[in-house]
């Protein structure tokens, strides 16, 4: 038998929540989260009898501010349409959502694959409402096994915007690349806190498999992938699955398939409830949303430098690695204060040495809050250029750093307290240092005067000690001089 | 001169002097209806309490000299039972609704309240406003004042009774294709369906949104251009709501003169399939007009009688099965118990709603499936399309048009239930005034040989209802503002 090669084909459906301080049509808050369940409703987001929807125009805002940051062909006219179909989350028992004319078309996002470079295009990019949860749950409480189900209509009514990419990521590695490079746009932005565990960022896929060369095969949607990680894994998984069927000879069903993490499989979901006709049609309650030229001007221009343009210039203009580019622009706030210690009068070199380890690691940490500089730019920038200048070593700079951190202080007062002097230590205090350190450990500077040291190990030893109380501020070559002239002499 | 026979305008004029009190006033128009409710079923909800203490807040007002400027003090007023006030059931005539109590005001109860007036009762409907006889009502149907035998026409029935029997001097109902109109002609008042938007939606329970709109009966002129006044504001809870200025319209009419004004009569309406009486009641009215100055003009509106029927019975339905879609017997409302979701919904909606809502929300459904959406739904909009322009194209060339409010007088109890489409067929001369958003009145033309009411319709081009009024008024000098029904004393 011949081994045929397989193409795989993905194509994603991100949902975003976007973050305005009221739902799409009602006054209620967009934050729902830990709120008591049905807490944040009004008779419109419940859709009683008799209410009508006003369309929140700073999701409007937010939704044009991504359509330009993809580069997306804004409607100056768009519409909402009514997507009919019945389950208890939906109050309406329609979403209002857009269909034939969304609010852009077009546009791409670059993501980083093994290969370097590559655009993904998108489709189309609309404005919807949220439904609300169902919480199953039995008499005693449990959720498994449920008898009765309750809904929670809070996040009903919440703004989303659907971006709909073109089939055009091969491996679901790039997948996760994509959502990647989404979320960090909905951050920059300001748009979404594109949070997936929290589902304020929400992924579905279609994939197909097809022999190379061949048309396109069958798609399956897949959904239910809660993280990055079950989005990689549902689609190996999935991958895997439809290349043994294909090589068997059988054929793909088209279908929805659920992502069950713990068992790390896809499962079927064909019930008829699944089986919509959604007899989409205009909203009549809705007039056509007809966006100014001024609107879509001042939504371009309130546009951040993006992700990859960012990343582009660090690239070129302080020749970052790759890496390091991908760092620093991981986060727009990091970025952003990256930039203004630099122009604090930081040399780049070591700055960007500081920003990747002792910056990022206090804020893994949670010393260090991007959002909120724990530690103001002109201080981080006079103490990056002392190390530069060898006027305190790295150890030095990294205690004055931290007991910044820890003692809310200033950079002359940390300095002190962490008994660092600039320039390093004067000979009488190294002198001391190394008496001291003699002292303490006679036992080891008998063997090394018996001449057993005959490997140096141990005055490497007592180097070392020396170093440590001193923080690192003395010289090596003048810690050993003085350890000899002090042992021997 | 008993209350019942005061307008609006006298009554309000009466309590602010001082000369009447507005308990006076409530506590007779509970005596009326207590007389003749009996016989009439013209109300599904009475609000004796709350009127009642309305009233004394009214009387202790205008007793500190305050309110003065309230354009409708003391006035009652019935509203249709499709429009919400807070704490009051809103059942639409509909099993469905009939325990479920609204928690807001609609937009036109807040103007009204505002505006000094008291409201009494909520009014008989065919169920979801569907239907021309006020038979398709889950709280049996109401009989016309001037003939127990017969029907007051509908859906709004129960208001046009109300001030037909001299209940009260004005009523609200809403129009989707007749709904005011034609139960006005039936019971002999005026009814006027405002143009779409000039009146806000908010709270009125959704039949067919796109061509819903909430308007006056009264039994003068005067009373209906004082209506328009108070109800026809902006209000932004209504996105389809007008944003332009509405002129005064009781000033508007003051001393009306239409020398001049060109008077449009279609001549293929007044031939087959009309009621020969009701054909001589528009030739009489058009001699008022002419006889005051107007001039006549013959117009053609091409197919638009023939195509406005089937084209409105795809629209309305489609627009009403997704709009009735939310009454699931999750949230409020009926609900009958299942062990499952679906039953749950089967058993609820085929016991909430009666049969002329199941047709129409079947029809509805079906026009919007896919694979039946553009040979009914999208031709439904393309005919919609064609009636517009027709009218627009008359309207180039007339002021107003007056026309036949019904094919005939209204009908007995019984004698169509069981032939929708003959039923359907009443509101011929009224449904295209709907989908072309108009305004159009339907004006007493005094009583037919068997003493039965008459009337005919005058509609203008959007936003021109200071024209209907002023020819309104002129043939109210001739025929005689609205008489009391016998059967309501
Ligand atoms: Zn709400």
């Amino acid at each position: 038998m011949v081994s045929r090669k397989y193409v795989t084909v993905i194509g994603l459906e991100v949902h975003v929540q976007l973050k305005t301080n009221s739902k799409l049509f009602c006054p209620c808050s967009s934050d729902y989260i830990g709120a008591k369940p049905n807490s944040n409703v009004c008779p419109v987001c419940l859709g009683l009898p008799g209410t009508l929807p006003v369309l929140n125009k700073k999701a409007v805002e937010l939704a044009l501010k991504m359509s330009c940051a993809i580069g997306g062909n804004i409607q100056k006219e768009s519409r909402f349409h009514r997507k009919n179909y019945f389950y208890p989350d939906l109050p309406k028992a329609y979403q209002i959502s857009q269909y034939d004319r969304p609010i852009s078309f077009g546009g791409k996002i670059p993501i980083r694959t093994a290969d370097g470079k590559k655009f993904i295009g998108i489709t189309r990019l609309h404005l919807e409402e949220d439904a609300g949860k169902l919480v199953h749950a039995t008499s005693d409480g449990r959720l498994h096994g449920f008898s009765s189900s309750y809904v929670d209509y809070n996040r009903a009514g919440v703004p989303l915007i659907e971006i709909v990419s073109e089939p055009q990521i091969s491996t679901p590695e790039e997948a996760k690349e994509y959502v990647l490079a989404l979320r960090k746009l909905v951050r920059y932005l300001g748009v979404s806190d594109g949070d997936m565990e929290s589902g304020s960022m929400r992924v579905d896929a279609n994939i197909s498999m097809n022999e190379e060369g061949q048309p396109l095969g069958v798609k399956v949607e897949v959904k239910n992938m809660n993280s990055l990680r079950a989005l990689q894994r549902a689609l190996e998984y999935e991958q895997k699955r439809q290349m043994e069927i294909l090589s068997s000879g059988g054929v793909i069903i088209q279908e929805t398939r659920h992502w069950d993490d713990v068992r790390g499989i896809t499962v079927s979901s064909r019930s008829k409830e699944e089986a919509h006709d959604y007899r989409y049609f205009p909203d009549p309650d809705l007039p056509l949303l007809v966006v100014s030229e001024d609107l879509i001007e001042k939504m371009a221009k309130s546009i951040p430098e993006l992700p990859w343009e960012k990343k582009e210039r660090y690239l070129f203009e302080f020749s970052m690695s790759e890496e390091e580019a991908e760092i620093l622009t991981s986060q727009r706030e990091l970025a952003q204060y990256f930039e203004e210690v630099l122009a604090s009068g930081a040399p780049v070199k070591p700055l960007v040495n500081w920003m990747k380890t002792e910056v990022i690691r206090s804020n893994k940490e949670g010393k260090f809050d991007f959002n909120n500089p724990e530690i103001n730019p002109q201080a981080l920038a006079k103490l990056v250029k002392f190390l530069d200048e060898g006027k305190i070593s790295n150890t030095a700079a990294k205690d004055v750093w931290l007991v910044m951190l820890d003692n809310k202080v200033g950079l002359e007062e940390a300095m002190e307290k962490a008994g660092v002097t600039l320039g390093g230590l004067s000979a009488e205090k190294l002198e001391s240092i190394v008496s001291k350190v003699l002292d303490q450990n006679q036992d080891v500077v008998k063997e090394i005067l018996e001449g057993k040291d005959t490997k140096g190990k141990k005055i490497k030893f007592l180097m070392g000690l020396v170093m440590r109380e001193t923080r690192g501020q003395a010289k090596p070559q003048n810690v050993e001089e003085m350890l000899r002239s002090k042992l021997h002499g | 001169m008993s209350v019942r026979e005061l307008s609006a305008r006298e009554i309000a004029g009466l309590v602010k002097r001082g000369e009447l009190k507005a308990t006076e006033v409530v506590r007779a128009v509970f005596d009326e209806i207590k007389n003749n409710e009996k016989k009439l079923n013209a109300l599904i909800t009475i609000m004796e309490e709350r009127a009642l203490k309305r009233a004394e807040l009214i009387d202790e007002k205008v007793a500190k000299g305050q309110w003065k400027e309230k354009a409708l003090l003391g006035v009652p007023v019935v509203l249709k039972d499709n429009i919400c006030v807070e704490g009051y059931p809103t059942t639409c005539g509909s099993k469905m609704l009939k325990k479920w109590i609204s928690p807001y005001n609609a937009g036109i109860v807040d103007y009204l309240e505002e505006a000094g007036t008291i409201l009494i009762g909520k009014s008989n409907m065919d169920e979801f406003a569907m239907g021309s006889s006020t038979e398709h009502s889950a709280f049996g149907p109401t009989s016309n004042p001037w003939d127990l035998e017969r029907v007051p026409g509908g859906s709004s029935g129960g208001s046009a009774a109300s001030v037909a029997a001299g209940y009260v001097p004005l009523a609200f109902g809403s129009d989707t294709g007749g709904s005011i109109r034609q139960p006005a002609a039936f019971c002999g008042v005026h009814g006027m369906k405002p143009t779409y938007g000039l009146v806000s939606r908010y709270g009125l329970v959704a039949f067919s949104s796109s061509l819903d709109q909430i308007g006056p009966f009264t039994r003068t002129v005067e009373d209906m251009a004082l209506a328009l006044d108070v109800i026809a504001k902006h209000d932004y809870r209504d996105s389809t709501c007008w944003t332009g200025n509405r002129p005064s319209y009781s000033e508007a009419i003051l001393n009306a003169n239409i020398k001049g004004m060109r008077v449009g009569v279609v001549r293929d309406f007044m031939e087959e399939g009309l009621d020969d009486e009701l054909a001589q009641a528009v030739e009489k009215g058009l001699g008022i007009l002419v006889e005051n100055g107007a001039i006549p003009v013959d117009l053609n509106l091409g197919d638009i009688k023939e195509c406005a029927l089937p084209c409105y019975y795809i629209i309305a339905p489609a627009e009403a099965s997704s709009n009735l879609a939310r009454y699931d017997g999750v949230r409020y409302g009926l609900r009958e118990d299942a062990d499952n979701l679906l039953d749950q919904y089967i058993k609820t909606r085929g016991k909430g709603f009666g049969d002329e809502v199941k047709r129409r929300i079947m029809i509805g459904t079906f026009v919007l499936s896919s694979g039946y959406y553009d040979a009914y739904y999208l031709r439904g909009l393309k005919a919609r399309k064609y009636v517009c322009e027709k009218f627009k194209e008359a309207f180039s060339n007339v002021d107003v048009i007056v026309m036949p409010s019904t094919p005939t007088p209204p009908f007995k109890k019984g004698e169509l239930v069981g032939d929708p489409i003959q039923m359907y067929l009443s509101d011929i001369f009224t449904l295209p005034v709907n989908l072309a958003g108009l305004p159009g009145i339907s004006v007493w033309m005094g009583l037919n040989s068997t003493g039965l009411p008459m009337a005919m319709q005058i509609i203008a081009p959007k936003w021109h209802e200071v024209r209907i009024l002023k020819a309104a008024a002129k043939i109210e000098e001739t025929i005689g503002a609205c008489p009391l029904a016998p059967g309501g004393e």
